[in-house]
């Protein structure tokens, strides 16, 4: 397909995305938001990545992604209290558990497609869920799980605080700069093909020997660990896990993301679809507690008529012949 | 066609676009807030109200809100505090801890809010006071009943204005052992407030001599609970005490008293909220405790009803309950501390607050409270009532069966569990 | 524990399956005959609920004087009024869903799902602006609420009228579907559109009328269960999961297999909430899980255009 050129490592868009966010702590405050809103967003937008891998560049509409995101939170923070407080381990540990977590749950459902797919998802999101809020000895229940610290980052040559919401937003945005580099990687490697092939036709990738349910398991597995990622940097920002991550309402905000922002034509949509949503909920819902009305409206409106995204309007799709 | 060229053009229409979004949303301000004030010459004081408007307890989260805004009027109609006025903004924090927190976030950092104020949910309590913590702002928990909110998640900063589940427990347990019986069993909301005080009640009734025979937990937003009244008749308790909160116990109330289950066993709820019987009074059964009733035979009650109704005549709870009572004490007693100290140094108010003398008078109950030191709980008189049988007006639904003293009702525990931080490592602010 | 102690949790989940069954089947009809699945499905339910409330007790916008009239007739009839009225009143907002949901029809089945999963949020916020967050209490007549003597222990008669009723609307809707000719040709449809269209049918009304009548199923599913689960704004959410749980077990687009599926859950919530009644909500899951593993397209479901 891309015959003749390669794929570059770093692009101009992808540096400039980069930089534009490193901006960002210099100016939030000036334009009326406030620091830890700039946190969020970018943890989300590394998450509506990762969740992407699943959804726009392979074509499994997975629902029930809240559950590797929460795992990963849970898994930050059990970790910081009973293995060792020590943030790469940590991390390492949430990557681990959602991955674990997102291999059981593919070796259930990764010879589904479509519907049943979701179907499924959406089950063993709520599993997960459920059993977040009843192990209440490990989860904290409801009142989730508490006084997780945000570990300094040990380089080895110097040791950086990331107590201050600043600290906390450059390290999370050296996170996405890594796993935005990674995800473009992938897609652009022969294994990222074969998940385009298997997206476009799945019988027919299958006929032409692909093992497609190894793919589908890996993906998903891939795409759980990197969600997990996320979300023990969230259960860093908010100090805390909490359950509700894992809810239906949850899987399906990343979902809503991810596709609002473009996620199935463009490789960077899900990240204008975290800033879009995050944004609104801020904003329409400093005004009145009923924002979901409004967004839900705005949402309901782009699925009808502009099924690719806000990223349809704003970016080049990523394939411009397969449209 | 090759995907590097998502091109420059592209990418700067991402970054122009995200400026854009972000300066709207500052055009979009002011944000849901009381600035009438804010042409005075002085800086106002700004309090951040954490009230629930949705979830399980958005309902008590409106009342709670109604109680802090008749303080802060009142405050605001005597010119204010230390000159400046009193200046109020508060946002759904939906009965959720993660929507808590980063309500808290913003009201700090955004909004610039010295202090904090509100929370119905232990759990959104804690996501409060964790954020709380972090900056040193001070966090006044006016509703969230758990002994862990004084005990082992306590702060420095946070300060606690309602009974605790224990305090109830003490006031009740002991005599129903007695004069009722031996064998209990719990009904339990499936979470901290429940099961701290859970283990609260089932303490006392062994220290009394009598026996749990079955701790049943039930998880949050329950409305079904046919399962568990089968349990409670098959296992055929002398006393069921709930520690069932929120829309949950209404619904509770309700199948019981349609099966009339009322009398199979004694039921007693740990703590009954004024918003939770407002609506269904019909269903109130059993004995329950509370730290304020709208008829107690005080001076200053009638008057402090009379201003509330008179601010609130649209209100759908025709009168203050204990929740709004907690909401207004917190409010007032944080804002005379500034008054009195002067300044709004947080470490400065904090240290007025600790062991704090409230006359019974002022807090309109039967007993002098204080602030302990300690733990940071307000020590009050604890009120145990029933169903009333000759009410003199629709409001009029409790009998007030007795009342402990602080001392009677004090939480013992909690002195252990209690760790507060040394205010040197406490962040100082001044708003 | 004995098996007369267990007696009593068979029994209950038993109504509770029924309940569940008719929860989940309008539910189906929507995705076993139109291959879309309906997330708005359980908002329709909470309308539903919401309606007969304003009906029933009755908070209508009428001029006082017809209210008063209103408010006068018993409330038995009031009652019978919000269980066949309500259904009615909501299905109007099936149309407009059916009308958005065309956009989405001959694209990925993916967009219908995250379409209604929109109009949930905007259904849910919309029924949270116009009745608050506060819960509210559907009353039940005298006549079928209450408490009975059975086995010893004080039962719920509503609940078992419940069930009753759950029986009938599910028995109509079984008419519907088999026996008459708008059935055959809802399902023809559903296997072969074109097949349809060509012998000279509207396929377009035909599922605006399966729509329709899946919405009433909903509203009428949310009468009926307001008195066991109460009347809120987040009740929607909470129906909508077990339903298409439901359908799964049983297998998509099978009448029985989602009757089999709702009792078979109710069963397991009820036997479990004899020796764990906190995770008894937990049990569904796992159900599914183990049956969905052992039998891949759930106790009776057919290979069907959504796998493809």
């Amino acid at each position: 397909m891309q015959k003749g050129r390669p794929i570059p490592t770093l692009t101009p868009s992808m540096i400039a995305i980069w930089l534009a966010f490193a901006t960002v702590p210099l100016w939030i405050e000036k334009v009326g938001l406030y620091q830890y809103l700039g946190v969020e967003i970018l943890i989300f937008a590394t998450y509506a990545m990762a969740y992407n891998l699943v959804l726009g560049h392979s074509g499994l509409p997975s629902f029930g992604h809240g559950a590797f995101f929460g795992l990963g939170a849970y898994a930050f923070g059990l970790a910081q209290q009973n293995i060792a407080p020590d943030l790469w381990l940590c991390l390492g540990v949430a990557v681990g558990a959602a991955a674990i977590g997102g291999a059981l749950v593919a070796a259930f459902i990764s010879h589904r497609r479509g519907i049943y797919y979701s179907l499924l998802t959406i089950a063993f999101g709520q599993v997960f869920w459920f059993i977040a809020i009843k192990s209440h000895a490990i989860t904290g229940g409801e009142d989730g799980l508490l006084k997780i610290e945000r570990l300094p980052v040990r380089l080895g040559f110097a040791t950086l605080e990331l107590r201050d919401n600043i600290a906390l937003f450059y390290f999370v945005l050296a996170v996405f700069v890594v796993v935005t580099l990674l995800l473009w990687r992938l897609i652009h490697s022969p294994f990222g093909r074969i998940l385009k092939a298997i997206k476009q036709n799945e019988t027919r990738a299958r006929f032409v020997g692909y093992d497609v349910w190894r793919y589908k398991a890996a993906v998903l597995v891939l795409s759980a660990g990197l969600s997990g990622l996320a979300g023990g940097l969230f259960a860093m920002a908010q100090s805390s896990a909490f359950p509700d991550v894992m809810s239906l309402h949850y899987s399906g905000y990343v979902v809503m993301m991810a596709l609002i922002g473009g996620g199935l034509v463009t490789f960077w949509g899900p990240v204008l679809g975290a800033i879009v949503f995050l944004l609104a909920r801020d904003v329409i819902g400093a005004f009145t507690t009923g924002w979901m009305l409004w967004f839900g409206l705005l949402f309901v409106i782009l699925v009808m008529y502009k099924p690719e995204g806000l990223g349809g309007l704003f970016l080049r799709p990523l394939s411009a012949r397969a449209r | 066609m090759t995907k590097s060229r998502i091109t420059r053009r592209g990418a700067l229409k991402v970054s122009l676009m995200t400026a854009t979004l972000a300066g709207t949303a500052s055009l979009f301000g002011p944000w849901q807030h009381n600035r009438v004030w804010a042409q005075g010459t002085k800086k106002p004081i700004k309090l951040g109200l954490t009230c629930d408007a949705s979830g399980q307890y958005g309902n008590s989260g409106q009342d709670d809100l109604r109680g802090m805004r008749l303080a802060i009027e009142e405050f605001n109609a005597k010119g204010g505090v230390l000159g400046r006025k009193v200046e109020w903004i508060t946002a759904d924090t939906e009965t959720n801890p993660a929507t808590g927190t980063r309500v808290a976030e913003r009201f700090i950092a955004q909004e610039q809010c010295g202090f904090l104020i509100g929370a119905l949910h232990s759990g959104v309590a804690n996501a409060i006071t964790q954020v709380a913590n972090k900056y040193g702002t001070i966090y006044m928990n006016t509703n969230s009943s758990a002994p862990s909110e004084a005990g082992e998640n306590c702060s420095r900063v946070k300060f606690v204005w309602d009974g605790n589940g224990t305090n109830f427990s003490k006031a009740a347990v002991a005599s129903a052992v007695q004069k009722i019986g031996k064998k209990w069993l719990l009904l339990t909301n499936d979470y901290v407030w429940g099961h701290t005080t859970a283990a609260a009640t089932k303490a006392e009734v062994e220290k009394a001599g009598g026996r749990i025979v079955d701790n049943l937990l039930v998880p949050q937003n329950t409305r079904d609970f046919t399962a568990y009244l089968l349990k409670v008749q098959q296992i055929k308790p002398d006393v069921v005490a709930m520690a069932i909160g929120g829309d949950d116990i209404k619904a509770l109330r309700q199948q019981i008293a349609e099966l009339k289950l009322e009398d199979k066993a004694a039921w007693i709820n740990n703590q009954q909220d004024w918003p939770d019987i407002w609506g269904v009074p019909e269903t109130l059964f059993g004995v329950f405790g509370t730290n304020w009733y709208h008829k107690l035979p005080l001076p200053g009650v009638p008057e402090f009803v009379k201003r509330w109704q008179t601010t609130y005549p649209q209100s759908p709870i025709p009168v203050p309950g204990n929740v709004s009572y907690n909401g207004y004490m917190a409010t007032r007693e944080l804002l005379r501390a500034i008054e009195q100290t002067g300044t709004t140094n947080n470490i400065a108010i904090i240290k007025a607050l600790e062991g704090r003398k409230m006359s019974a008078l002022d807090r309109m109950q039967n007993y002098d409270a204080y602030i302990d030191p300690v733990t940071h709980q307000i020590q009050q008189t604890i009120y145990l009532a029933k169903r009333n049988p000759k009410p003199v007006d629709k409001t009029d639904l409790f009998e007030i069966l007795s009342d402990a003293t602080p001392e009677q009702a004090f939480d013992t525990a909690s002195l252990k569990t209690c760790k507060l931080k040394p205010y040197a490592d406490i962040p100082a602010y001044e708003q | 524990m004995s098996i007369v102690g267990l007696l009593p949790h068979l029994v209950n989940g038993l109504a509770l399956g029924l309940l569940f069954a008719l929860l989940a089947l309008g539910f189906m009809l929507i995705l076993g005959l139109m291959e879309q699945i309906n997330l708005a499905h359980g908002s329709l339910f909470a309308l539903g609920a919401y309606f007969a409330y304003a009906i029933a007790t009755p908070r209508l916008p009428l001029p006082p004087d017809l209210l008063a009239i209103w408010a006068a007739v018993p409330l038995g009839w009031r009652f019978t009024a919000a269980m066949l009225l309500a259904p009615v009143l909501v299905a109007p907002f099936g149309v407009v869903l059916e009308r958005m949901m065309r956009r989405t029809y001959g694209r990925d089945p993916l967009y219908g799902l995250l379409l209604t999963f929109g109009m949930a949020m905007v259904l849910e916020e919309l029924i949270r602006t116009v009745w608050g967050t506060r819960d509210y209490m559907l009353p039940v007549p005298r006549g079928i609420s209450g408490g009975f003597l059975m086995l010893d222990l004080i039962w719920s008669t509503y609940r078992f009228w419940a069930a009753g009723f759950a029986v009938v609307a599910m028995a109509i809707v079984w008419v519907v579907i088999e026996r008459t000719r708008f059935g055959a040709l809802v399902k023809a449809g559903a296997h072969d559109s074109e097949m349809v269209r060509a012998l000279g049918h509207d396929l377009e009304k035909l599922r605006v009328w399966v729509f329709v009548l899946g919405t009433m199923m909903a509203a009428l599913a949310g009468v009926i269960l307001a008195p066991v689960w109460g009347i809120r704004p987040h009740m929607g959410v909470d129906a909508v999961v077990p339903s298409f749980l439901i359908i799964v077990l049983g297998g998509v687009g099978s009448f029985w297999g989602a009757v089999l599926g709702g009792i078979l859950v109710g069963m397991v919530v009820g036997l479990s909430g004899a020796y764990a009644s906190e995770w008894s909500m937990m049990s569904m899951y796992l159900l599914l899980i183990a049956v969905v593993t052992f039998r891949a397209r759930g106790l009776f479901g057919k290979k069907s255009v959504l796998e493809a």
